[in-house]
């Protein structure tokens, strides 16, 4: 086992993934000579060539659009867009191209393009740096996405991507880059939990809180500080987003009957409204009370400064746990 | 093939406009020496005088990066003669759409320096109205501001007017789509836009070459947009290039693109870390163009300046910065609940709940700790 | 005053930094952002601007040596004004700026705390504990086969019912579709908790009264839990209390004719099989009365806005049980005569006493009757039954010098005392009612009147 950053995980994935298939191509801004913004893809260049790690011109839709003419050609291209808050020059190409050419074509033209996503907020940045685009994405059939929140299974999932046929869109969570964990790096790919899989991370008697990426540790340390107070929670890390895999989530809800989902992302359509009415359709008989959300705000995303009241913190999380429990809360007298 | 060979333009290649070299002395140059005849010492001096204080807010802003006072900087070292000169050419009837690091220009325009540091600071998205001073907000995504500049001009073409708009972009930039889009519409409407490109060489580590395989300038006369290439380390070709631009633009002429070559002395932002891509070489090949040394070696030959001036400019850069230490780290952090505001004109129900819901719960602690929580944060 | 200079955070997630040398020594001068040393990371070698203008009084770490960022490096004797730079440099900071930002906060080896919160958040919750005790400790590894079971199914309305009701669905086996726990179900068991499945015994509440200690031990006080029929009695009677605006009224009659009438009806063969008492006169009574006064047959339905009047008597009589006081009603009443009536209020009677009462009997009331005249009582002010519009309550029959045919004489007299939900009965209505019920009760051939 090694002990790894998330970034360092990522960089052993890719490298991994492009020692097993020679027609996996890394394409991005800055990820050659400098190895990227954040060093995920440091020291690639210098062992795979520049004809693998290819700098590209700044221009995103073009990223995704000569990516889709490579796998025409035969190569498994994995895109790195430098930042959330850039994808969008891009969306047209992966909704429009990247996203339906598989059935467009009757299964004939596969895209097996993996695009990786620094994403969500956390880090004290100015504008367009802490998107939590996910939805969008998740929205758009054809796609897979995946959002990671540690580094083994960054390490894992990324390389199950990169192998996967459909087109991936791959989230990881920019302001836990530096957080370390255990890496096996000689896992046995075809053991390893299924990329589309959630996972329980923490059992627990009380409620079930599911969330995702950047959220998990937060939940974790929110499941610590509410055992304190004697309330017991069972966290799930989504893992997949798209397609949701509501197994644990259920056999967790019907011990429980209490859920909470919380994202970085807005309220209004997104994974907690999905999630929320899935539950609500698949366990409604064993519910105690309303899923709650929580979640950020239907803003853009605000000035660093104020970006800790946007963002769940633990406290914000344990509120919706006191709510969906009956406990005195924030909001107690207000709702239904 | 694939490979970027990294093309770093290090010398100023022929068909590079210039009136001032880079040891202060002076070049012919036809066409630009007409459109900066009125140009006298004092104003010279004046334009010295810019460039000195925005270097000068340029280096005090990254001291308070470097002190935790600043979230980052994107430095302007070296780019000071592109922004001090071509800002010198625009009436305040002019629009500017301005990049992340035209904190020069957005100064020189009149912009409160307080309010300038509040954006890198992360206390707010923006640090002046932009209709106070037809000035827009920094802009972040590459290359976006250069079809906002095109529209405008459209529109002071429907209002009949004869001012322009000014659209700065990078080298960058250039091979972003919005880029080509907006010099399409220049064309086709004519728009009297001004693109004011500072080719400094470097996006965060990608070299110019890696961009265009050819000058920059070089794109624009094929789509029938008029361009000319000029040193943008000198003050006085910048002044006059965009006073070619601009004179154009106010007498129906439509769009122009410049491009000033320049260089960017600093990193890309106060975090990067430059000698992972690039060469010492390179550093000192432009160091020695510097645009503010080669405009006080001019002065100095002309005897107008001398060291109790030096000393009055150095001065007044001083104070700026004082002024904008002061501002910046007094600045207080924004209230909580305004995380909500301005989303909307309009009242927005769901909104609403959501403020209504934050304010409950802000109030449900035990201690209002103002806009820093305590305790764990994960 | 001392200021002291921490080695701040230099970008790209580096935890610390080495110092390659310093541009000042103890005793020099310094101005603000004057370069006063060089530190190395693992990616470059960096200056660092003086956040104050002052004295160098000290250099805690020489060069070649590795700090961790946060570590006092410098300190500067600087002017007690402190200069702008006063709070130059934050000491907790810890953040590791990227190149686009502050950086993400560093984790902390703190354990994980909530803030404190103004309202009070005790310890005494309501933490629904179906199965296993919580466990405090979490486990961070994922999770192999779980103990605890799923929860008992049903709907939210029903969970809520339920919950109202103090019941626990843990103890009740549901009668729906795979299982599912029903309102009917919930009903039920609040009728005879014997009839859940559950685990634990339950005495009969009216009974579980503990035994007082033996002298010397004499416990001072009785403790009984509250469940089952209690349970749900005291529910309901509270809710109806402080959901329905009660307003009593009480007319005493003159019932001699009535008990004649009675009298009458008992010597006859049709009516041998059946027991007539002034209860099955009243409930006729009642009907009657309903027919010309229909709002003391409606229903309060909040959540349609709808006051919704039925157009049957679903008559019901309190009735004690060994296990309490339930109230089975006696379904399209209003079609039953004194045959009827008296044989429906035996059977119900009787069912009751043996602790049988099904749900289906106790559910849909529209109007009650309650008989305290039995226990000796004259009247009362009794509580509706949940979600009924008039109780009727009747007072015992007691010979009593009255008004009759312009002289004092010894009649037969009860009161009635007529309970109503004023949100539903005006004073007017109430009172035309209970007349009505009165005038059948002192004199039955009023009832051709009314009908």
């Amino acid at each position: 086992m090694s002990r790894l950053t998330l970034t360092q995980a990522i960089n052993a994935g890719l490298r991994k993934a492009m020692e097993d298939d020679p027609k996996v191509v890394l394409m991005g801004e800055d990820i050659g000579t400098l190895g990227g913004v954040f060093r995920v893809t440091d020291g690639l260049m210098k062992d795979f060539g520049s004809h693998r790690v290819i700098d590209t011109p700044l221009a995103e839709s073009a990223i995704i659009g000569t990516a889709v003419g490579l796998a025409y050609r035969g190569f498994r291209p994995v895109c790195e867009i430098q930042f959330d808050g850039f994808i969008y020059p891009g969306f047209d190409q992966i909704v429009s191209q990247v996203a339906k050419l598989h059935m467009r074509t009757h299964g004939q033209v596969r895209m097996p393009l993996t695009i990786r996503v620094p994403f969500g907020g956390g880090i004290g940045s100015p504008e367009h740096h802490s998107e939590s685009p996910e939805a969008y994405f998740v929205h758009t059939s054809g796609l897979r996405v995946i959002s990671v929140s540690n580094p083994q299974d960054a390490y894992t999932m990324l390389r199950q991507a990169i192998a996967c046929d459909d087109p991936v869109l791959f989230f990881e969570p920019k302001r836990r880059y530096h957080t370390k964990g255990e890496v096996d790096l000689d896992a046995d790919l075809s053991r390893a939990p299924a990329m589309g899989a959630s996972r329980v991370v923490s059992a627990g008697t009380d409620v079930t809180l599911v969330t995702y990426g950047p959220l998990v540790s937060t939940a974790l340390d929110a499941a610590k500080a509410a055992a304190d107070d004697g309330i017991s929670l069972e966290v799930i890390d989504l893992r997949s987003l798209s397609p949701l895999d509501y197994g644990p989530i259920e056999d967790s809800v019907r011990r429980t009957g209490r859920l909470v989902i919380t994202h970085e992302a807005s309220e209004t359509l997104g994974l907690g409204a999905e999630i929320a009415a899935g539950i609500t359709e698949r366990c409604f008989n064993y519910l105690e009370a309303a899923p709650v959300r929580v979640t950020g705000f239907d803003i853009p995303y605000p000035p660093s400064k104020l970006e800790k009241h946007h963002l769940p913190d633990l406290d914000r999380m344990l509120d919706g746990v006191d709510r969906v429990l009956g406990r005195p809360n924030s909001l107690s007298g207000l709702e239904g | 093939m694939l490979d970027a060979s990294a093309i770093s333009g290090a010398s100023p290649q022929p068909g590079i406009h210039q009136l001032i070299a880079a040891d202060g002395t002076s070049v012919a140059d036809e066409e630009l020496a007409p459109l900066v005849a009125d140009v006298d010492d004092d104003q010279l001096l004046q334009l010295y005088s810019d460039m000195v204080t925005i270097r000068r807010i340029d280096v005090e802003a990254t001291a308070l990066q470097r002190q935790g006072q600043l979230a980052l900087w994107p430095p302007m070292l070296g780019q000071e003669a592109s922004q001090a000169g071509s800002l010198h050419a625009l009436t305040m009837d002019d629009f500017i759409f301005p990049t992340y690091r035209e904190n020069g220009v957005a100064y020189l325009r009149g912009a409160d320096l307080a309010g300038i540091m509040s954006t890198w600071r992360g206390s707010a998205n923006t640090g002046w109205d932009p209709h106070k001073f037809n000035m827009a907000t920094p802009q972040i995504i590459i290359g976006a501001q250069t079809l906002h500049a095109t529209g405008y001009a459209m529109g002071l073409v429907l209002d009949g007017k004869e001012a322009l708009s000014i659209a700065y972009l990078g080298d960058g930039a250039s091979s972003q789509g919005d880029v080509h889009e907006s010099m399409v519409f220049a064309a086709s409407f004519q728009a009297p836009v001004i693109f004011f490109c500072q080719n400094n060489h470097w996006a965060i580590s990608e070299p110019v070459g890696l961009q265009a395989h050819a000058p920059i300038a070089g794109r624009a006369p094929g789509y029938g947009i008029p361009s000319m290439r000029v040193d943008g380390n000198d003050v006085l070709a910048v002044l006059a290039a965009t006073r070619w631009a601009a004179n154009r633009a106010r007498s129906g002429g439509g769009p122009s693109f410049i491009e000033a070559v320049t260089y960017r002395m600093g990193a890309h932002t106060t975090a990067d870390d430059p000698t992972r891509y690039r060469g010492v070489t390179e550093l000192e090949e432009w160091g020695a163009r510097d645009p503010i040394a080669r405009v006080r070696a001019f002065l100095q030959g002309r005897g107008r300046l001398d060291e109790a001036a030096e000393a009055g400019v150095a001065a007044r850069a001083d104070t700026m910065a004082a002024e904008l230490r002061n501002g910046c780290i007094n600045m207080p952090d924004p209230a909580p609940m305004t995380v909500f505001d301005n989303v909307y004109t309009t009242e927005h129900a769901i909104l609403d709940r959501q403020r209504d819901h934050y304010e409950r719960y802000l109030a449900a602690f035990a201690t209002t700790e103002g806009t820093t929580l305590e305790g764990s944060r994960s | 005053m001392i200021q002291e200079f921490k080695l701040p955070d230099l970008g790209e997630g580096l935890t610390e930094s080495e110092i390659v040398s310093w541009h000042v020594a103890v005793g020099d001068t310094v101005q603000l952002n004057q370069v006063i040393g060089e530190v190395e990371t693992a990616k470059a070698v960096v200056e660092l601007p003086s956040p104050y203008a002052g004295i160098v009084t000290a250099i805690t770490h020489e060069p070649g040596t590795t700090v961790e960022v946060g570590e006092v490096i410098i300190a500067f004797e600087v002017p007690a004004e402190g200069g702008p730079a006063a709070e130059a440099v934050d000491p907790a900071q810890k953040r590791v700026p990227t190149l686009v930002g502050y950086g993400a906060d560093p984790e902390s080896s703190k354990r994980p705390a909530r803030r404190a919160r103004a309202f009070a958040a005790t310890s005494t919750t309501t933490m629904p504990q179906p199965a296993a005790e919580a466990a405090p400790a979490v486990v961070a590894a994922p999770v192999e086969a779980r103990v605890q079971a799923d929860r008992p199914r049903s709907t939210p309305p029903v969970r809520k019912l339920a919950r109202d009701m103090g019941i626990d669905l843990a103890e009740l086996v549901g009668t729906g579709e795979r299982g599912l726990i029903t309102r009917d179900d919930v009903l039920s068991f609040a009728g005879d908790p014997s009839q859940g499945a559950g685990v634990a015994a339950t005495a009969p509440s009216a009974s579980a009264v503990g035994t007082p200690a033996g002298a010397g031990n004499a416990a001072r006080e009785v403790r009984t839990p509250i469940k089952g029929v209690r349970k749900f009695t005291a529910a309901a009677v509270a809710k109806s209390a402080f959901t329905a605006p009660h307003v009593t009224e009480f007319l005493t009659v003159d019932v001699t004719a009535g008990m004649e009438f009675l009298a009458k009806l008992r010597a006859k063969r049709e009516f041998s099989d059946v027991k007539l008492t002034p209860l099955t006169l009243a409930a006729r009574a009642v009907c009657l009365g309903i027919a010309r006064q229909p709002s003391l047959n409606s229903r309060w339905d909040e959540g349609a806005n709808e006051i919704v009047t039925m157009n049957y008597v679903n008559l019901g009589i309190a009735a004690a049980t060994p296990r309490g006081l339930v109230v089975p009603n006696i379904k399209d009443a209003q079609l039953l005569g004194m045959h009827g009536l008296a044989a429906a209020v035996g059977e119900l009677a009787t069912v009751a006493r043996s602790g049988k009462t099904q749900p289906a009997d106790l559910a849909g009331g529209t109007f009650s009757i309650t008989n305290i005249g039995v226990f000796g009582i004259d009247a009362g002010t009794p509580i509706l039954n949940s979600g009924e519009a008039g109780i009727l309550a009747l007072g015992a029959v007691r010979n009593t010098p009255w008004e009759h045919q312009g002289g004092i004489a010894l009649r037969q007299v009860m009161t009635l005392s007529l309970s109503f939900d004023h949100r539903l009965v005006d004073g007017e209505q109430g009172s035309r009612f209970l007349a009505d019920v009165g005038a059948v009760m002192s004199d039955p051939a009023m009832a051709l009147a009314l009908s």
